[in-house]
């Protein structure tokens, strides 16, 4: 009777999520596919295909993408699988997290669960049926990927390359979805979820990074790094896909256990009694969304300066001409060499500054989504209905937003330096070097901000859609130059609008116009925020 | 006399097509508990939110103490206290912290009075918003309001979810401010609590009010349910024109009478030899289903 009910809650979930399903499966295969019959005619020559795995091979480009290992002859594939892996299950993963969370968490949260509970439905039928939503969910996606694949046709890759990465995929997903249930039966909402997820997708990412860099044996302990075990389209080795399998078994196993046992609309970590009074710093509307923000800002920013630190650690080897290129390094001398080794650095330190900049938005847009958030589930009505103007309310959310944002990008730039500092020695390069970084992509993060901001002022119901910037932003930078993107698609998003600081100077003319557009919409915003209805129902 | 401290004209809101108050017009005076009454989305709520300068109205006029509830909601606010019928808090706040957030968004301090408040109506402040029940949430809201040194306090449902002590307790308080010279906005749905507290009422009913005015005023409007037995035949009462839904069994009677016409009735009863005779007064429920069923019937009233 435990499972009562398991098969319709199942039918109901997926007719619920079909549309999300969709556009996730269009997002993850149309990337895929697409890259996929890009590939041949990227990477045609031998001529570009030596100079691809020579950039592949780079520190740098391990601590992103992960690390090369193919065996020469090498194919096209080969590139296309050392590219697209880590990045693909970084977006599976994420994928997962969300529907997990969404089919659990969220409904305990809104009360629904609590509802369905109630009718004749078994005690683990909600959680049976979020799992099996995502094993349906992993399998298309695994299915569609490697059909993608099939289909695209690329030289060098063969079925089995081909259904490898889909299922692998597949079961990468899963095990990142099997983590988030078992997150959602710790954590006591929603949002502690998607937190303690998202720490660990990001803990096990820089475990990953830092092993590949120094040790890829090291990155057995890592979990993330079973995908690049996997060595698509080079020895195809199957076995890290039942090794994930495996762990999803346990993970959630363990989830549906734990699952049976606790308080519906409870976490297993325990509820610690709140204050009898307001501390003083709980004022105005500042203070509240500083006190709501805490924890995660906390979180985020921490978060950053470790990111920073970690990809700043491996700044030694891959400023390191003289062993990543040594031919190279003889021709051009030892000042050469010193001055090669620095250019490397910071042009390496501008995608990193990217990066950072894009995760940093992240904070700040979901403190700004409070606005339009909390004024739906009606906790904001009683703060409307005190003697807080709209302009206070907005401007304590909005500044708050942009002020963690900017903080975060800045931490996670002074942790580059910091370790990056200590990792070069005699070479170290400068704050205000790697600050170039800041004060190029700042603007591009207050445009976004400000584009945001029009939306939740003036487009409510479509405040998500801000999330696209970002999303893709990072997609079109990340990936794009290796994609051979056009500079139309790179610019987008106002992150693809900054020229490459720290290697280049700040353009301080396009840095002033970027700031002033991105407060002109924060302004916009506030004025279609100030002159609308704030709650219909 | 004083100025009205809340005054509504023909105020409109609409949601694009859908017309949510057609024509409000409502006066609220000094030191009046005054009721708002009506069904399920007939307005109530809309009103009010417009009041506060949440919604911003379509057509006709708001003040309160004489300003613009839209333009000038902030200052109107600083002397204004207002309970919503669906409190939500913020998951990971505790009790205490929200209702000291609320008095200080007010400029105001946590009191004494805020402690015998939370005293009175029970609440563990400890806890976290996350494991408050509907009615726990309620009395954060009220407690907040309550403790405020406000001139208006404008409660919408106030006591869904309560349980019938704190019930008790929060219509001690209204009869407090009321001694105090405060004045109140209750929208309610519970008639008896209306009845008991409230000077005048206003029947609202999709998107109109309909009736305004004191609860015996309203009452002339209704009719009284009569039920008499005398010592001679009652048949010559049935004719008469204020007299409804007569129903008589030798020398009982039950009927319904206009109000206004009660003099004229017993004057005409009185002749007949009355041995007992009962006077029912219309309640407010009474009132209440009248103006709801309309298209019901006129009938109805007296059911």
């Amino acid at each position: 009777m435990q499972h009562a009910k398991t098969g319709f809650l199942l039918k109901t979930a997926l007719r619920r999520d079909w549309l999300k399903i969709v556009l996730w499966l269009l997002g993850v295969v149309g990337l895929m596919a697409g890259a996929a019959g890009k590939f041949d005619t990227l990477y045609g020559s031998p001529k570009a295909m030596a100079t691809i795995i020579e950039t592949l091979k780079t520190p740098a480009m391990v601590s992103l993408l992960g690390p090369f290992t193919a065996k020469a002859p090498y194919t096209v594939a080969n590139v296309y699988a050392a590219e697209m892996m880590v990045f693909m299950g970084l977006f599976v993963a994420m994928m997962n997290s969300y529907f997990a969370v969404h089919t659990t968490r969220a409904e305990e949260d809104t009360g629904v669960a609590e509802l369905i509970r109630a009718h004749a439905v078994g005690r683990s039928a909600s959680l049976t049926a979020a799992s099996l939503e995502l094993v349906i969910l992993n399998l298309i996606t695994a299915v569609l990927a490697a059909l993608g694949l099939q289909a695209a046709g690329m030289t060098g890759a063969d079925a089995a390359g081909n259904w490898l990465f889909g299922l692998g995929l597949g079961a990468f997903g899963l095990m990142f979805g099997a983590f988030t249930l078992l997150f959602a039966q710790v954590a006591d909402s929603a949002r502690g979820t998607t937190l303690l997820s998202y720490s660990w997708l990001g803990l096990l990412f820089i475990a990953r990074m830092v092993t590949d860099v120094t040790d890829p044996k090291l990155t057995w302990w890592t979990i993330y790094g079973w995908i690049e075990k996997l060595a698509i389209y080079d020895q195809n080795t199957w076995w890290p896909v039942l090794l994930m399998l495996a762990l999803t078994a346990l993970v959630g196993g363990l989830a549906l256990r734990l699952g049976t046992q606790r308080d519906l609309g409870a976490g297993l970590l325990p509820q610690r009694a709140g204050r009898r009074t307001a501390s003083p710093f709980l004022r105005g509307p500042l203070g509240l969304v500083a006190r709501l923000e805490r924890t995660s800002t906390i979180i985020w920013l921490i978060a950053l300066l470790i990111l920073g630190a970690t990809y700043g650690s491996i700044f030694g080897t891959a400023g390191d001409l003289m062993s990543s290129n040594p031919t190279m390094a003889k021709l051009i001398g030892t000042t050469g060499v010193r001055l090669a080794n620095r250019a490397i650095v910071l042009a390496f330190a501008n995608k990193l500054t990217v990066i950072f900049v894009i995760l940093a938005t992240i904070p700040g847009l979901i403190t700004l989504f409070r606005l339009n958030r909390d004024e739906a589930r009606g906790s904001l009505e009683l703060v409307h209905a005190k003697s807080v103007s709209r302009l206070r309310l907005y401007a304590s959310v909005t500044g708050f937003g942009l002020v963690i944002a900017l903080a975060g990008l800045a931490l996670a730039i002074w942790g580059m330096q910091l370790a990056g500092g200590a990792a070069m020695g005699p070479d170290a390069l400068s704050l205000s070097r790697y600050m170039r970084g800041f004060w190029g992509y700042a603007p591009a993060l207050i445009v976004t901000f400000g584009v945001s901001a029009v939306l939740v002022g003036a487009l409510q119901r479509w405040q998500s859609v801000a999330w696209a910037l970002p999303a893709y932003g990072f997609f079109s930078l990340y990936l794009g130059s290796l994609l051979d993107f056009p500079d139309w698609a790179k610019q987008l998003t106002p992150y693809g609008w900054v020229n490459d600081v720290p290697l280049k100077a700040v353009d301080w003319g396009q840095a002033g116009w970027m700031t002033a557009l991105g407060l002109g919409l924060l302004v916009l915003g506030y004025l279609a925020y100030a002159r609308r209805d704030l709650r219909e129902n | 006399m004083t100025e009205p401290i809340v005054v509504i004209e023909h105020l409109q809101k609409h949601f694009g097509k859908f017309q949510a108050l057609k024509d409000i017009t409502m006066t609220v005076n000094a030191g009046e508990v005054f009721g708002f009454i009506g069904p399920n989305g007939a307005g109530k709520s809309t009103t009010i939110r417009t009041l506060l300068g949440i919604l911003k109205k379509s057509g006709g006029s708001a003040t309160i103490f004489g300003q613009d509830v839209w333009h000038e909601a902030v200052a109107i606010h600083k002397r204004l206290a207002y309970v919503p019928g669906d409190v939500t808090l913020w998951p990971n706040l505790s009790g205490g912290e929200a209702i000291d957030l609320f008095l200080r968004l007010n400029d105001q301090a946590h009191s004494p009075r805020t402690d015998a408040l939370i005293a009175k109506f029970d609440l563990d402040v400890r806890k976290k918003a996350r494991t408050y029940s509907k009615g726990n949430r309620q009395k954060v809201a009220l407690i907040a309001a309550l403790s405020t040194d406000a001139d208006l306090y404008i409660f919408d449902e106030p006591t869904s979810g309560l349980d019938p002590l704190m019930e008790e307790v929060f219509q001690q308080e209204v009869l407090g401010l009321k001694a105090a010279g405060k004045s109140v906005l209750l929208s309610s749905h519970i008639l008896s609590e209306v009845e008991r507290m409230c000077d005048r009422i206003a029947i609202i009913r999709e998107g109109t009010i309909i009736e305004t005015g004191t609860l015996d005023a309203m009452r002339q409007l209704s009719r009284t349910q009569i039920r008499v037995t005398t010592q001679q035949p009652l048949d010559a009462i049935a004719a008469l024109p204020a007299v409804h839904s007569f129903k008589a069994t030798g020398t009982k009677a039950t009927f319904a009478v206009d109000s206004e016409a009660l003099g004229d009735v017993m004057r005409a009863l009185t002749p007949l030899g009355i041995t007992a005779l009962q006077s029912t007064p219309p309640t407010l429920e009474d009132l209440f289903l009248r103006y709801y069923n309309q298209e019901g019937g006129a009938d109805d009233a007296t059911r």
